[in-house]
């Protein structure tokens, strides 16, 4: 579903953010990116989204080019970033119409998607409420409704547990597998180890911009010769992270 | 699949631009306050300072209508001597009536025309020759150009003809025509009363003169025909006119301005900032409907006020019979269309709504210092502005409201407009496929990423950096024009309404048929302070003002720099108050300071001989304006000490160098009183260098008693002791009365602005500053020898 191919970004004329990186992710599968902070895990999700474009490099999604089919590309894309971001004088009620409106849903499937949604996550008591006065786990909870509404097989998920309380945080590690399960591609990045080993089927490490190891769970612990995952982590990071001068 | 994208297209387009107009929208959000006060604040300040001069005259514009002349064609020599006859007469009524309350001198000059002569006291007769007696075309023209409301034609050989017929009443009465104007009812009745009383009580005056034996026969025959013109009409109605040239084009103009910010700057920045907005960008809407969707939304959002406050305006059109409804309707649309492409594309290009807002601020102010450059009247109209793009839609305001649209300068004016607009959005579009503008990141990482780019501060840096100051300083700037222009505004009312029942009032009504320019208004608007400065209820209210204006600028002072009581808020102000002693005792060496000041000024003067000492006292009756004043003097040196130095110079202090704080209150206080009177060139540097130096005296002592004294006992020795004029204004009462002596030169003594705009005052100023540097210059010297 996605194949990406050396792609390289820089902000600045002097260094470069991602340098060369290449993968490719199929149907039904959970790609994780792991990297610490500042390794350009960001960058890469807003490139795959097509929101940023790369410097040199290509990307396909679905077999199409976002230079060419960009609109269609979005059509196919869920996006969710790491900070929840609704506006808040908004209800989820209006937000989940608008945005619907956007992706050109059908106006009849509009509220049975709505229920549906709502009902999932819990969200129905709180569908008039105002955004503000609702708690983080119900505003990352109303994101993922949102931003899935028009029910995309290629999901882009930024630190999708970032700062959630464990229930929740159950609530959408268990929806993920959920639409693994419905066949979906899911890229996400984290850092947190136990995500990472729970739900990707594969793992990508990146460390200053480059992928230094990539494979399952299983394969990175063997290659690295640890006894876990969170170990096997360090020493990739430890082996390939240059000081900076 | 065409289809289906033009479906997409529209229907993102549709959905973002309804978000503006749902409760819980989207683009719901209002602009934050601080914006809005800034602006509020600045039309204010116009206002205000406008008003506090021109008070006077705003009455008799808005309410006279100037047009009271009368054109007389073929004027025999009867009528001509009645005229002049009528004039003395016209004239000592008009001193006699004194005591009428003619505020609203039309209106008085309408309802009484019936009952007394000094109706038509201002009445010009402006005589014309012409043979032929329909001839309607020059009739209007001539009436047009003298803005006349009645034209009165007279038979060729009238008096001839009226002299055979006493001695043959079988001839034919020769008919007198009059010609009026009928846009207007008040000019309806003008006229009619004009013909009921002048011209009968003309041919009154004829038979009584020539002993015509027969007064129940009427001599001629008036024959009363409308001339309208309403098509080719002209200044019409001055109100509207003034009104519709000056004030309406730049409210509305505010009101767009204002709307388009609060619904447009947040948008699509305020998303950024939220980080809605990549939600947005993440759906399969085209970049081209995103920015189409909003700019709708912008549009409409704004024409609801503006057509709100446009509503009276439009009105005008049906009640008044002129005016033209579509174009106005029209400007309004396209200007606010133009003006949310504007800002939608400031909100594309800034990433958090405060700083839209604060790039929005220097196009709002230059956009209205443009509309400013728009005020005109009628004969100052320039036709080549109604072709400008943008421009061309503000001017062509007044045009349509006055009734008279430039249907060719409109359309092309319309349509540059219109494809600017479009340029705008374009643009817009074209900076949203940037990540710059799209990727929500915080602003201080966006501008991080920009530096390292460049190495260097982008022009956007920059420019924030310039927009950022800008705002502060003007808005520094206003505070103290604002307080001052304010309690100056209000402590003048009571005079000019007083002013306005007094019947030099309308002598000077009378005088201002001939004022033309705006330098002639300046020149009427001194007279009229230079009358109110011997009234002592004037003074009265100005000392008051005065202290209004100094507790204005401690309270503020506070407030900005978060004090909890007065007392430091006092002293952060200049004016400590901790010390009694020391106080009485900065006050009076500053008195004394000043007066020496002034009396070696005078000195100089006198012994180059050109002042020479003309008497000594003033009348008895002048003693409560001479107290008056002294009393006045006070506050008022203390007021503008506070307002420029105990102030504005701290204020400037928190983002400005000292040198720049001191500088530039001395520039604005120089600027401020070069409005007066009199001004030359030289007046501007003297009054820069005496600001200068009352600056550095502060800066010298940190309190501003010694300058509030200085301040005081010059002005109080330059008007009341030496009876010269105190920046250009006219001191009524003084101990000593001096006058230019004959051989004087302006350049020395300053002319009409007083000492403060001749060399005396820069060579006596120049010689303080050398005195009070040395003394910085050494206490700086003694304390850095003590640390040593």
């Amino acid at each position: 579903m996605i194949r990406v191919n050396d792609i390289h970004k820089s902000y600045t004329k002097t260094s470069e953010t991602i340098k060369g990186v290449s993968f490719e992710i199929g149907k039904g599968t959970i790609f994780g990116l792991l990297g610490p902070n500042g390794a350009g895990k960001t960058t890469l999700m807003q490139i795959i989204a097509t929101l940023m474009k790369p410097t040199s490099g290509t990307i396909e999604i679905a077999g199409m080019s976002p230079e060419k089919d960009l609109l269609k590309i979005h059509s196919l894309i869920g996006f969710l970033t790491t900070e929840i971001k609704l506006d808040p004088v908004s209800t989820p009620d209006d937000l989940f119409d608008f945005f619907a409106d956007l992706y050109d849903i059908p106006k009849n499937e509009i509220k049975q998607r709505k229920e549906k949604a709502f009902n999932r996550f819990g969200i129905t008591p709180f569908a008039k409420r105002k955004i503000s006065e609702l708690s983080t786990g119900m505003k990352q909870k109303i994101s993922i409704a949102i931003s899935l509404l028009h029910e995309p097989p290629i999901i882009i998920f930024d630190e999708p547990t970032n700062g959630l309380d464990i229930l929740t945080s159950r609530q959408v590690t268990d929806y993920l597998k959920e639409l693994k399960s419905e066949g979906r591609c899911i890229v996400l990045s984290t850092h947190i180890f136990s995500v990472a080993e729970e739900l990707c089927d594969e793992v990508a490490i990146l460390v200053d911009g480059m992928i230094v190891a990539q494979g399952t769970v299983d394969e990175l612990i063997k290659m690295s010769g640890e006894k876990n995952f969170e170990d096997a982590f360090f020493k990739i990071y430890v082996e390939n992270h240059k000081e900076e001068k | 699949m065409k289809n289906g994208n033009r479906k997409i297209w529209f229907r993102g387009a549709r959905t973002i631009a309804g978000s503006f107009f749902k409760k819980h929208g989207q683009m719901g959000a209002e602009a934050p306050g601080s914006t809005f006060l800034i602006s509020i604040g600045f039309v204010a300040v116009l206002s205000f300072m406008a008003l506090s001069w021109f008070w006077w005259w705003f009455p008799y514009h808005l309410f006279s209508d100037e047009v009271y002349d009368v054109v007389v064609v073929n004027a025999p020599q009867s009528f001509i001597d009645y005229n002049q006859y009528m004039q003395k007469y016209r004239n000592m009524k008009a001193r006699d009536y004194g005591s009428r309350t003619n505020w609203f001198a039309n209106w008085g000059h309408m309802s009484y025309f019936k009952y007394n002569y000094d109706g038509y006291g201002w009445t010009k007769f402006i005589y014309k020759e012409n043979p032929a007696l329909y001839d309607f075309v020059t009739y209007g023209k001539w009436m047009r150009e003298n803005d006349a409301y009645l034209t009165v034609v007279f038979p060729e050989g009238f008096d001839e003809k009226v002299s055979a017929r006493s001695k043959d009443h079988e001839l034919p009465k020769p008919d007198i025509l009059t010609y009026y104007r009928t846009n207007s009812l008040e000019y309806t009745s003008m006229k009619n009363d004009f013909i009921d009383q002048y011209l009968h009580e003309y041919q009154d005056y004829m038979r009584e003169k020539n002993n015509w034996a027969f007064p129940d026969v009427v001599d001629s025959q008036i024959i009363s025909e409308p001339l309208d013109f309403s098509d080719e009409e002209e200044g019409s109605n001055v109100l509207l006119d003034n009104l519709g040239r000056t004030f309406v084009p730049i409210l509305l103009f505010i009101v767009v301005l204002y709307a388009s910010m609060s619904a447009g700057t947040n948008v699509i920045a305020g998303q950024k900032e939220l980080g809605t907005f990549t939600g947005i960008l993440m759906t399969p809407v085209p970049r081209s409907a995103i920015i189409a969707g909003n700019h709708l939304g912008v549009t409409l959002k704004t024409l609801i006020p503006s057509f709100i406050f446009a509503v009276p305006f439009l009105a005008v059109p049906y009640y008044w019979n002129h005016g033209a409804l579509g174009p106005i309707i029209l400007h309004i649309i396209i200007l606010t269309v133009f003006v949310s492409a504007a800002t939608i594309l400031i909100s594309v290009i800034n990433d958090t709504v405060v700083s839209a807002q604060t790039a929005f601020l220097p196009v709002f102010l230059i956009f209205i210092s443009v509309c400013v450059t728009c005020i005109q009247n009628a004969t100052e109209h320039e036709p080549f502005y109604l072709y400008l793009p943008v421009y061309g839609q503000f001017y062509g305001i007044g045009d349509a409201l006055a009734g008279h649209p430039d249907m060719a300068g409109m359309a092309v004016s319309s349509l540059s407009t219109l494809l600017l607009a479009f340029v705008i959005v374009l643009i817009s579009e074209k900076l949203l496929h940037n990540e710059r503008y799209t990727v929500s990141i915080d602003p201080v990482t966006a501008k991080e990423i920009r530096m390292a780019k460049s190495g260097q501060h982008t022009v956007l840096d920059i420019a924030d950096k310039i927009t950022d100051t800008f705002v502060f300083t003007v808005r520094e700037t206003l505070y103290p024009l604002m307080i001052l222009g304010f309690f100056q505004m209000i402590a003048i009312v009571p005079v000019v309404i007083d002013y306005m029942g007094r019947a030099e009032y309308s002598r000077f009504i009378a005088d201002l048929k001939s004022v033309a320019t705006v330098t002639d208004v300046m020149k009427k608007t001194f007279e009229v302070l230079g009358i109110f400065m011997g009234n002592p209820v004037f003074l009265a209210l100005m000392t008051v003002a005065y202290v209004l204006m100094i507790t204005a600028c401690i309270i503020r002072t506070k407030i900005t720099f978060h004090k909890k009581d007065y007392k430091e808020a006092f002293s952060i102000a200049g004016l400590p108050l901790s010390n009694a002693k020391k106080i009485v005792k900065d006050y009076l060496s500053g008195f004394v300071f000043g007066l020496l000041m002034m009396s070696s000024v005078c000195l100089i003067l006198k012994l180059t001989g050109q002042i020479e000492i003309t008497g000594f006292g003033f009348s008895t009756d002048l003693l409560p304006v001479f107290l008056v004043n002294l009393l006045m003097w006070f506050p008022q040196g203390a007021s503008e000490e506070v307002l420029f130095r105990g102030y504005m110079i701290p204020r400037l202090e928190t983002r400005f160098k000292k040198v720049f704080a001191v500088f530039f209150s001395s520039l604005l206080f120089s600027v401020f009183h070069s409005l007066n009177a009199g001004y030359t060139p030289l007046a501007s540097v003297n009054l820069l260098l005496i600001a200068v130096l009352f600056a550095l005296i502060y800066l010298k002592t940190g309190n501003i008693w010694i300058t509030c004294a200085m301040h005081t006992a010059w002005n109080l020795s330059q008007g009341n002791i030496f009876g010269l004029d105190v920046s250009g204004n006219v001191a009524h009462a003084s101990l000593i009365r001096t006058s230019h002596a004959a051989g004087a030169k302006d350049i020395i003594t300053g002319g009409a602005f007083g000492p403060e705009g001749g060399l005396a005052v820069t060579a006596v100023t120049l010689a303080c500053m050398v005195i009070v540097i040395v003394l910085l210059v050494r206490s700086r010297n003694l304390t850095r020898n003590k640390d040593a």
